[in-house]
């Protein structure tokens, strides 16, 4: 079993119910590690003190703060934690609001909660029934790694998951961004019209499963090819899908007319519309089954 | 004119987007820097060849895979770029989706994405297509050398694209020893809870959530600076599983206090000193007044540290 990310209560009301939080993700990733060219030996990184030159272990490092006249403050973990005690043990269940409600923009990594012990589990059980399919969120903050974290906790089937959210000052606001987009460009509404039509003709029930990183298997099978042994030459690319057709911006009606038409066409060729509505073969996840179910 | 981070292309049927992407999100957390316990003093990192047991210079590194316990095969940046294809600036919309199906827990980081060389029209176009029909596209593509599944939808006047996480990504929680409680809670006690949950049940009004670590964590490092010692913190007792009514019952009175005391306001709001704002909806995270940097309560104290405050990375 891993070993948990954090530890404390969960705080709602008076009640406190001790959990450990785990992370939802997991590493899939290809991760490389960087060897030195001439003689293909690994590359170790260390940390050497610059005043004396030496190897310095881990244990010896502290975070480090500059103050504005230059000089450094070295703070430990413990003197983290107190600067919030309670937020660093604690996760306070402020309010429940609507899962709907929170933009995804909020939204960072997630995290399984679950019970420390036996008996914090009944108290843990009594929050997931409380909140049951309500389509509501508990919202609370807490601090892990020297940070405040806002969170989100909602009951999937059992379990309580926690997804850490941005705080409001950490989401940039769109409108320099907007004010980028020429603003004589406006569509008309024919284009606007076939881009939905396009749109409607492509949507699909969300089935994560669907999609896979293609991308990892492609690296994956470069490694297996060059462990062999096996020049690899320009093109991987050729098991790639086909090239797609140069861009098409200055006739956008055009384009966007011809793929209204082939998409149509592809949808009848195969027989009823809705066959080709789902994704692929995959069997939806369990997840977003149940996801769709409590959305709808 | 905000600077982008990639530039590439949305497809999504025969029609090509140029679109430029840009960070949405930036963190506000205090960053440290590694200095020695001991002496103060800054910490190098050196990249050390074990071979040779000495430093090596950048241009001396290479890629390589694990493929068994300390045996590697060496790939060179050109043959990962061979892995990438002709496709690797092209975000492919698939399909489009109800938003409200996809699990939060797919969501990873957001990005804006602006039109790139002759490409506000067509940008504007599917601007006006999500925002009309109120999908999301869900697409494809490679970025900072990782595939990522893509979202694509409209906020407010921009595109925003969120990158996905997989569905293997995700950990599989009957790997982990969840302890079952050996007696459900009675039915008198998830009442009593459902009560308390609406009791506290609010909107979602991203400004009143602050970050008030921040301006602890400026103040402990006041306190160092000037040599004060730092009392270490204690930890929560857990509610026994016998007090577990008598708490719930507890919290519920506590809450009926505090809403005979502030009669005038109907909901407990999450952080009371904070300015409630008003009429803006409360889905856009970007609309309405921003405050700059840390505001009320935290200008006592740490001035001349909180200049220091920034972003990570």
């Amino acid at each position: 079993m891993t070993r948990p990310l954090w530890s404390g209560s969960l705080s709602f009301g008076l009640v406190n119910v001790p959990v450990v939080l785990h992370s939802a993700v997991r590493d899939r990733g290809v991760h490389f590690s960087q060897l030195h060219e001439p003689d293909g030996s690994p590359i170790q990184t260390r940390r050497v003190c610059a005043l004396e030159g030496r190897e310095v272990p881990y244990s010896e490092i502290a975070k480090g703060y500059e103050m504005e006249d230059g000089s450094w403050v070295l703070l430990s973990e413990e003197d983290l934690a107190a600067a919030a005690p309670r937020k660093s043990h604690t996760i306070d269940i402020e309010a429940f609001i609507e899962e709907r409600e929170i933009d995804p923009i909020y939204l960072d990594r997630p995290y399984l909660l679950i019970p420390e012990n036996e008996s914090a589990a009944r108290a843990y059980a009594l929050l997931v029934e409380a909140m049951g399919d309500s389509g509501r969120v508990a919202l609370g903050r807490f601090v892990m790694r020297a940070k405040e974290h806002l969170v989100s906790i909602r009951p999937r089937g059992e379990l309580l998951t926690l997804t850490t959210m941005r705080f409001h000052d950490e989401v940039r606001s769109s409108v320099d961004v907007a004010a980028e987009i020429e603003a004589e460009a406006v569509p008309g509404g024919e284009q606007v019209e076939n881009a939905m039509a396009i749109i409607a003709e492509l949507e699909v029930p969300f089935e994560p499963a669907a999609y896979r990183d293609e991308h990892r298997a492609h690296l994956q099978r470069l490694i297996k090819r060059k462990q062999k042994g096996q020049k690899i030459s320009a093109p991987a690319a050729a098991t790639m899908s086909e090239p797609k057709p140069t861009p098409t911006a200055p006739d956008l009606m055009g384009a966007l007319e011809q793929s209204l038409a082939r998409i149509r066409g592809e949808n009848s060729g195969a027989g009823k519309k809705k066959a080709k509505k789902a994704p692929a073969a995959q069997p939806a996840s369990r997840r977003s089954r149940a996801n769709t179910k409590r959305s709808r | 004119m905000p600077r982008s981070l990639w530039n590439g292309t949305i497809a999504f049927g025969l029609v090509r987007v140029p679109v430029r992407l840009h960070t949405a999100t930036e963190s506000k957390s205090i960053s440290f820097r590694e200095r020695h316990s001991s002496d103060g003093a800054a910490i190098a990192h050196r990249r050390v060849c074990t071979a040779e047991d000495r430093e090596v210079p950048y241009s001396e590194i290479a890629k390589g895979f694990e493929v068994s316990s300390g045996s590697y095969v060496m790939l060179s940046k050109e043959e990962i770029a061979a892995a990438e294809g002709p496709e690797a600036h092209v975000i492919d919309v698939e399909h489009f989706v109800d938003g409200r199906e996809i699990d939060p827990a797919y969501y990873e980081r957001a990005y804006y994405l602006s039109p790139g060389k002759l490409g506000d029209e067509a940008y504007r176009t599917l601007h006006s297509a999500l925002k009309s029909s109120g999908r999301v596209g869900i697409g494809r593509f490679l970025f900072h050398g990782k595939a990522h599944l893509a979202a694509l939808r409209a906020l407010e006047e921009v595109i925003v694209l969120h990158t996905m996480r997989f569905a293997d990504e995700f950990a599989d929680p009957r790997e982990l020893e969840i302890a079952k409680a050996d007696k459900r809670p009675s039915k008198l006690e998830i009442d009593t809870a459902r009560l308390l949950v609406e009791q506290l049940v609010a909107s979602f009004e991203p400004e009143s959530y602050e970050n008030s670590y921040r301006a602890a964590v400026l103040e402990v490092i006041e306190q160092k600076a000037r040599g004060e010692k730092i009392q270490a913190p204690r930890r929560q007792e857990q509610t026994g599983e016998g007090e577990l009514l008598s708490a719930l019952r507890a919290s519920l009175e506590e809450g009926h206090a505090r809403k005979r005391r502030r009669p005038a306001s109907a909901k407990p709001s999450p952080a009371e000193e904070a300015p409630r704002s008003s009429g803006l909806s409360s889905r856009s995270p970007v609309k309405g007044p921003r405050s700059s940097g840390g505001s009320s309560s935290s200008s006592k104290g740490a001035s001349s540290a909180r200049r220091r405050t920034r972003g990570e990375g």
